[in-house]
């Protein structure tokens, strides 16, 4: 019978063969799993990114509607200020021409100037007067002219002088 | 010839081979997908960074043009938000009249965005001139307001009674509040 001299040593289940292909695939899977980890965040990542581009998109867009009024708005307001600024020095000019039409002999009691028209009364001391110098140039002017005369106590004429312009294209 | 290849060996191939299969299973059937859907869902991104930074831009861009017009019109639009003062306004126009009286009208016009008060003025001028200046002032005085016919003008001794209508524009948010 022959017997060993040298200490039996203990096995083990994980030889260095095992020990090697272990750590190989470990690392192995490791690295895969780290990479699918990563790759999962990542999208998720994304996703939200999106999602919170998706909600700025939404809010800009509001405050760019809102602004968008606004400015129309202004330009509106802007708009018919210039009107209203434009009417106002337009009848400026007009009463300044009308009342520079009135030759000195002829003396204005009442001026009615209307939408469409005007209405004058007054002093004149002859019909010739009113004719050539007023009711002249009112009539390029208006459409329809008409007067009416009646006498006044020192001889001179009182005059109603009565006009329209058929049609007015700018309406206030 | 007899090839002798130990049980662990064999166990040891076996799980080798095992592992490797799950490894290219596992290469292929996931991790390659998931990486095209993140290459993907990068590329979308991106996109919608260039859109939203355009998007961002032009907000911008419009933002600046609607603080350029308020600053530009600050008058206009200080003058249609303020409520009409008949005393304040009187005050401001007196001198271009011997006497100025004039009586707000209780009814509003309302319009979609506008209010507009009808103001009757009776007045006392020296000179049509007066009336001139005054129609001057309005244009830049603290309020939108228009002069509209009727007008009447009647000789009344040495002066002129001027009869008119005003209308006071404003916008509709302080026009509930004057009311």
């Amino acid at each position: 019978m022959k017997y060993s001299y040298i200490k039996p040593r203990k096995k083990s289940i994980f030889s260095a063969e095992l020990k090697l292909v272990l750590t190989f695939f470990s690392i192995t899977i490791f690295m895969l799993l780290g990479t699918y980890t990563f790759l999962l965040y990542k999208d998720y990542k994304f996703i939200e990114d999106r999602a919170d581009i998706v909600q700025q998109r939404y809010d800009l867009n509001i405050s760019l509607t809102q602004m968008k009024e606004e400015i129309e708005f202004i330009e509106k307001q802007n708009l018919l200020s210039q009107k209203i600024y434009t009417q106002n020095s337009v009848l400026k000019e007009s009463m300044r021409n009308l009342f520079d039409l009135v030759p000195q002999r002829i003396t204005l009691s009442e001026a009615l100037l209307l939408d469409n028209g005007l209405i004058l009364y007054g002093i004149t001391p002859n019909k010739d007067v009113y004719n050539f110098m007023l009711q002249a140039p009112l009539r390029s002017i208006f459409h329809k002219t008409y007067s009416s005369f009646y006498p006044d106590k020192n001889g001179w004429l009182r005059f109603v002088s009565t006009n329209y312009i058929e049609e007015r294209e700018d309406e206030n | 010839m007899k090839i002798n290849i130990s049980r662990p060996n064999i166990y040891l191939l076996i799980l080798s081979i095992f592992l490797l299969i799950f490894v290219f299973v596992f290469s292929f059937a996931v991790l390659i997908p998931e990486g095209k859907e993140y290459r993907k869902q990068r590329s979308e991104l991106k996109k919608e960074r260039r859109a939203a930074l355009r998007y961002q831009n032009f907000n911008n861009e419009t933002s600046e043009l609607l603080k350029t017009l308020k600053s530009d019109n600050r008058e206009v639009l200080t003058a249609f938000e303020r409520a009409f003062n008949e005393k304040r306004f009187q005050k401001q126009h007196s001198n271009y009249f011997s006497s100025l009286s004039i009586s707000k009208e209780s009814s509003a016009i309302v319009d979609d965005e506008f209010s507009i008060y009808e103001v009757n003025t009776t007045s006392q001028i020296s000179s049509p001139q007066s009336f001139y200046d005054f129609l001057d002032a309005l244009n830049k005085s603290d309020w939108i307001i228009s002069v509209n016919f009727p007008i009447n003008f009647k000789r009344d001794g040495e002066l002129i009674k001027s009869t008119f209508t005003m209308k006071v524009y404003a916008t509709l948010k302080d026009s509930n509040s004057t009311k």
